[in-house]
């Protein structure tokens, strides 16, 4: 009996202690009024993944604005669906949220099927977090110095240049379809497990092109092993590299929005105290240092104008699912 | 270089740095031997503590420490309860548990510790040692040389079951199909989902392995009943003894350099490095017959293997800034945020810190040694408890490690059905392992093949003998190998029959 204990009390010592942790760090003062609890996050993807590093992120912080902390529960599977229903189906009493972003938001409809729910009418946005603003990259040892250089290039032998990518349908796959559709062109996709061994495979010499998110690159551009040929976007981020605009890529092409939302049925003084605590988080001098120390910006965008912005999105991706399936 | 080397070594040298690993390897082990609770998980939920504390010499020595200590404990219920704690112990379940049964607990946890601690101080110091100069090496390894490696593997894991060759394949192709269950990762068409959303992504490896491994021995427990049994002092055996520990030492070795070589290879892994040196260690062994029947050498060359990937994979993280695991991605995370950026100018501009952080992971190890050690007898308990109290205590853990795992319920019908087929397949004495290996070596065959065709483009044949030399010499010795290994086996079975009369 007394065997049973001491290991029962392990166990429960084991499992207090990382609790006891974890609400040291992030515990404060509960207060009578929404909310009174904490609220869970739910990140649709695996422990690891950049969702879950910026996720680990915010919601230190964010538990100083909303006075209770933020718990991030990993529900993965099914690219991002699962988590995605689970968090459509849970009380809209704004203790349960969700930490999803734009290609699982509005582009997954069209490429999964699914008939329990419609993310657009289901979920209403309580923040842009950030946003990952890929770049397309070669070796440093590459004969293609820009991306003309490799476009044309690429019309003369269609089909035959190859390029790394992290995944069916993830960030770097969409836009390497993006940009196939935009410019005409026919390139090898290689699948990698995640951006890491896509970025190995570049390196290695498998494949002639990559995507990757360039402020996650900067030694690798200083050490002059990989070469940036454009980025995603309108403006230019870094000098003498084009941006997509410039080279005839679709503007909202290469950019994966983080967002967090909440099912649409959620009170409306809810979703504003929520919204209203993301926009005092951008004025937090630890998060954005974190967030920058990371390599990951904090362009935050609110809720509202996010709204607009994903509507937009949903409209561009039925043409691009269907481009790219064809592709 | 050698200057940042001596730099590192006086600025590891802090006592906080070396309270802060221990909780890590403490945490990481209580962690790693909850079932269903991952290292990877482990990791991800300390990660705020890491950043917060804000010193490198502090954050990052201490995810290392959970990330080692997570490693071996899951070692721990895998010999007690037969309950994989992570994936990569399952080898470590054939004879861990068996010697478990056998009223040698102690002897088992010992041996998981000490092999765990000595292979992975070797292998932290050859990583010291060559991280510069093997850099480059890493690179070479692609998806075809992994899918030949992947191919090798299934071969060898198949003529070197125990029983017959027939019953052994037939598990290998069993668990082969099981891993084609699911979305293929090409093309997302669905394949035996049965317009289910819930096999969507196959079955999930950790219910598949406590229903297989835990379920049928909970089954066999409850039929038992609870005998009466003698003195505790004696029920959890003996320590390991030198000289045991001595005879085990050149199998420590050996799966060290398998796991090391592994862990150079991005996505691998531990179980593939695990199984690998177990099957070596049997092939080596002058009394094979006794591997899967409490085998303290078997133990041994499991864990040493498991634990020697840790440090090499920081080979391709710090030196290319390329994570090939989950694990690695959240330690690229926790180096970011500490303002180190791993890639190729991290050893350039912040080389003192990156040595001190190594030396650091290396001499964690002594204090690995020591929390290993006194925690053991402690541990080694669990198997004197009476069974009315164990069987539900490892019934509950069962369930709720499965239901962790993923938060996924329907994991919950794959851990009984799995546990239902592990009991009618040992009731017919098949052995699950090859099956197991076949789930798990079949999905990454699968996709570094797929990669590989789709690499190759129009003509596999000539991009294999053009390009991917490496990869063609790896399937071409694979049956002559194989074959070898075969013959040897099936004498030694041969002279088992004989000498069984």
């Amino acid at each position: 009996m007394a065997n049973v204990s001491t290991f029962l009390l392990r166990v429960t010592r084991a499992v207090t202690t990382s609790g006891v942790l974890v609400m040291m760090l992030v515990g404060g003062p509960a207060l009578a009024q929404y909310p009174e609890r904490p609220i869970t996050l739910i990140t649709p993807y695996a422990a690891g993944g950049s969702h879950d590093l910026n996720a680990r992120v915010f919601t230190t912080y964010i538990q100083r604005y909303l006075d209770q902390p933020v718990v991030i529960k990993l529900v993965p599977g099914q690219a991002g669906q699962k988590g995605t229903l689970e968090a459509v189906q849970a009380p809209p009493d704004g203790y349960t949220l969700i930490f999803t972003d734009n290609y699982r938001d509005q582009l997954y409809q069209h490429t999964f099927r699914n008939r329990h729910y419609d993310t657009t009418a289901d979920l209403i946005s309580v923040a842009r977090v950030n946003y990952g603003q890929v770049g397309l990259i070669v070796r440093g040892d590459s004969p293609y110095q820009t991306w003309q250089d490799f476009e044309a290039d690429a019309r003369a032998r269609p089909g035959e240049l190859k390029m790394s990518h992290s995944g069916l349908w993830a960030a770097f796959f969409v836009t390497a379809g993006q940009v196939m559709k935009d410019r005409g062109i026919r390139l090898r996709l290689v699948p990698y497990r995640g951006g890491g061994p896509a970025k190995a495979a570049l390196l290695g010499g498998d494949v002639d092109i990559s995507a990757g998110f360039p402020s996650s690159l900067v030694a690798d551009v200083e050490a002059g092993v990989i070469r940036i040929l454009a980025t995603a976007g309108s403006e230019r981020t870094i000098e003498d590299v084009p941006s997509f605009a410039e080279l005839g890529i679709s503007a909202s092409a290469g950019f994966m929005h983080r967002a967090v939302m909440a099912p649409r049925a959620t009170p409306a003084d809810r979703i504003a105290r929520l919204r209203a605590a993301f926009a005092e988080l951008q004025d937090d001098p630890d998060y954005k240092a974190a967030m920058a120390q990371m390599g990951e910006n904090t362009e935050y965008l609110d809720g509202e104008a996010y709204e607009d912005e994903r509507r937009a999105l949903g409209n561009e991706y039925a043409e691009l699912a269907a481009a790219i399936a064809a592709l | 270089m050698l200057e940042a080397l001596l730099a590192g070594f006086e600025a590891a040298l802090r006592v906080d740095t070396f309270i802060w690993v221990s909780a890590g390897l403490l945490l990481g082990m209580l962690m790693g031997a909850m079932p269903g609770f991952t290292t990877t998980m482990g990791m991800s939920v300390l990660m705020p503590v890491a950043f917060l504390v804000g010193d490198p010499l502090i954050g990052i020595p201490f995810l290392i420490g959970v990330y080692k200590g997570g490693i071996y404990g899951g070692s721990v219920p895998a010999i007690l309860i037969s309950m994989p704690g992570t994936a990569a112990s399952v080898v470590t379940v054939m004879d861990g548990h068996e010697l478990s049964k056998k009223g040698q607990p102690r002897k088992a946890l010992d041996m998981a510790l000490a092999a765990s601690v000595i292979s992975d101080f070797i292998s932290d110091f050859l990583t010291l040692i060559l991280i510069i100069p093997v850099a480059a090496i890493v690179l070479g390894f692609g998806p075809p040389e992994i899918a030949a490696i992947m191919f090798m593997s299934l071969v060898i894991v198949s003529v070197t079951a125990t029983g017959p060759v027939l019953k052994g394949l037939l598990m290998l192709g069993f668990g082969f199909w099981l891993s084609f269950v699911g979305a293929d990762p090409f093309s997302a068409m669905e394949r035996y989902t049965f317009g289910t959303t819930e096999l969507y992504d196959g079955f999930h490896l950790i219910p598949m392995l406590i229903g297989l491994f835990a379920l049928p021995e909970i089954f066999n427990a409850v039929r038992a009943g609870d005998r009466k049994r003698g003195r505790v002092a004696s029920l959890v055996g003996d320590r390991l003894s030198w000289k045991e520990l001595k005879a085990s030492m050149r199998t420590i070795l050996r799966s060290t350099g398998i796991g090391t070589a592994v862990g150079l290879v991005p996505g691998l892994g531990q179980t593939v490095a695990a199984m690998m040196g177990y099957i070596a260690a049997k092939n080596a062994s002058k009394h094979p017959e006794t591997f899967g029947k409490g085998e303290i050498d078997g133990v041994a060359a499991a864990e040493a293997a498991n634990n020697a990937v840790n440090g090499p994979t920081m080979v391709p993280l710090l030196t290319l800034g390329i994570p090939g695991d989950n694990v690695t991605a959240l330690l690229l995370g926790a180096f970011m945020m500490q303002g180190l950026r791993p890639g190729p100018t991290l050893f350039e501009t912040s080389g003192a810190i990156v040595f001190a952080i190594l030396i650091v992971m290396l001499f964690a190890n002594v204090i690995f040694w020591f929390i290993g050690y006194y925690s053991i007898p402690m541990f080694s308990r669990v198997v004197t408890i009476k069974k009315s109290l164990l069987i539900p205590i490892t019934i509950m853990l069962a369930f709720t490690g499965t239901y962790l795992a993923r938060s996924n319920p329907f994991d919950l019908v794959t851990l009984v059905g799995f546990g239902i087929i592990g009991l009618a397949l040992r009731k017919a004495a098949f052995d699950v392992m090859p099956m197991v290996m076949g789930f798990i070596l079949g999905r990454e065959l699968e996709y570094s093949f797929g990669q590989t065709v789709s690499l190759a483009g129009d003509s596999l044949l000539q991009f294999a003998l053009t390009e991917r030399l490496g990869m063609t010499a790896i399937v071409v010795a694979t049956p002559i190998f194989g074959t070898l290994i075969g013959l040897r086996m099936s004498r030694l079975r041969k002279q088992e029959l004989i000498r069984g009369g």
